[in-house]
């Protein structure tokens, strides 16, 4: 029995103190500590520091939540702003339908235009171009290693990214590849496929500005876009699908990329 | 919708003492949670995440508050001198008030890495693998972590003004 318990490590001892292990596993370790003063005086410290830090931050989780804070209050400005914004789309809507010259007016509006929007959706665009007809490497970094690709790209960008999945909306990842942005910053690119062999691209640049908007549409020469800034990275999805496709394709993605 | 907004609620005082365990800063944790919480109520109306909500707020919280310190660091300013050791009160803990100042202290000096694992662990009572899957890493990373946050936390307090042990081996 004693040979057996020989094979207790400093990770078997952690795992007891902090209350993670049950049944035999926590069995053995007892048994080790009986035998072993260092290993039971480690596992007394252990739980002190937990009894400490548990002294020092536990309070914080009993005091009153201020109202800022409540989800249901949180939820409820939300949905009011989203009626008001869907109010603007309306009026916005109706100017269009005045005319050309009005309408031209309300186009900026609709796109959202905050500077950066066109310039990334012109370069999305080329980027889907250039690689979306390369048959021999349209990627540099092929879906078999979507793993590597998921932390080559976080780490380039500097950004903790997720390859989307969405297999659940008909698209297979091709893979990825990283390329340069407008402002010689590093953007990536990452391209999938669907049954028919359409391709579509999400291309997504690092920002400092931070913040969110709505989805931006766009249509160049043929292509549908679709583009977002999410917190900390601007991003375009290009497609040659219809749009409504294309928009629960970027909802899809927006959820689940950073 | 109404029944997410509860079990959000729920989970509500856990977040801002995560929070403010990572930041030792009362408005600035609150700030996180909330950041933390409209980000969640907007993406939940788009999608519904498979599993639990708690690791999925706590993964959006250190998310956010990661960003947070890569900006500070790329732009930095006179941070907010930290109050939260000073306004330290603890009445009827079995710890006296010297011993979790100097805790408090020594948490803020351990790497980032290090302190959001050992907070996941240690406070907020989640098992290995959750906590792994909170910080995305594989649980035999999350076990070297706490043991080397464990260690650098016990180098850097001490009991009656003595090292309370000799490190084993």
């Amino acid at each position: 029995m004693s040979g057996q318990e020989q094979d207790i490590t400093d990770n078997d001892v952690l795992a007891y103190a902090d209350g993670q292990l049950d049944g035999d596993a926590r069995d053995r370790v007892e048994r080790h500590l009986t035998a072993d003063p260092a290993a039971t005086a480690l596992v007394r410290e252990w739980q002190r520091q937990n009894g400490l830090l548990e002294a020092l931050y536990g309070p914080v989780a009993r005091e009153s939540v201020p109202e800022r804070l409540q989800p249901q209050r949180l939820a409820r400005l939300r949905k009011a702003s989203d009626a008001s914004s869907w109010r603007q789309l309306a009026a916005a809507l109706a100017l269009l339908a005045l005319g050309t010259g009005s309408g031209w007016l309300a186009h900026g509006f609709l796109a959202g235009d905050r500077g950066m929007a066109e310039p990334l959706v012109a370069q999305a665009v080329e980027a889907h171009d250039l690689y979306s007809g390369d048959v021999l490497h349209p990627v540099e970094v092929k879906a078999e290693d979507s793993a590597h690709l998921q932390t080559w790209l976080s780490k380039r960008l500097d950004r903790k990214l997720s390859i989307p999945d969405l297999r659940s909306d008909g698209l297979n990842l091709v893979g990825g590849r990283l390329l340069p942005a407008a402002g010689g910053e590093p953007a990536a690119l990452i391209m999938y496929e669907d049954d028919s062999g359409q391709h579509v691209s999400l291309y997504v640049v690092p920002t400092d500005d931070g913040g969110e908007t709505a989805l931006r549409y766009n249509n160049v020469d043929g292509l549908e876009a679709i583009s977002w800034t999410d917190e900390d990275v601007h991003c375009a999805l290009i497609g040659g699908l219809p749009r409504a496709r294309l928009e629960a394709i970027a909802k899809a993605a927006y959820a689940q990329l950073i | 919708m109404g029944e997410i907004l509860d079990e959000i609620a729920d989970c509500v005082p856990a977040l801002r003492r995560y929070a403010r365990a990572l930041t030792h800063n009362r408005d600035g944790a609150d700030d996180l949670v909330q950041d933390c919480l409209e980000r969640a109520i907007r993406k939940r109306s788009l999608w519904r995440p498979i599993g639990p909500i708690r690791p999925w707020l706590f993964r959006i919280l250190l998310n956010l508050h990661r960003n947070e310190l890569r900006h500070l660091r790329r732009n930095p300013t006179a941070a907010p001198l930290d109050e939260f050791t000073e306004r330290l009160a603890t009445p009827g803990s079995q710890f006296e008030h010297a011993a979790l100042a100097e805790t408090a202290r020594a948490m803020e000096r351990l790497p980032d890495e290090q302190r959001e694992a050992l907070l996941l662990v240690a406070v907020e009572g989640l098992d290995y693998r959750q906590a792994a899957e909170v910080l995305e890493i594989p649980v035999g990373t999350l076990m070297s972590r706490l043991g080397r946050a464990r260690t650098a936390l016990r180098q850097m307090t001490s009991e009656n003004g003595r090292p309370v042990l000799k490190a084993i081996k």
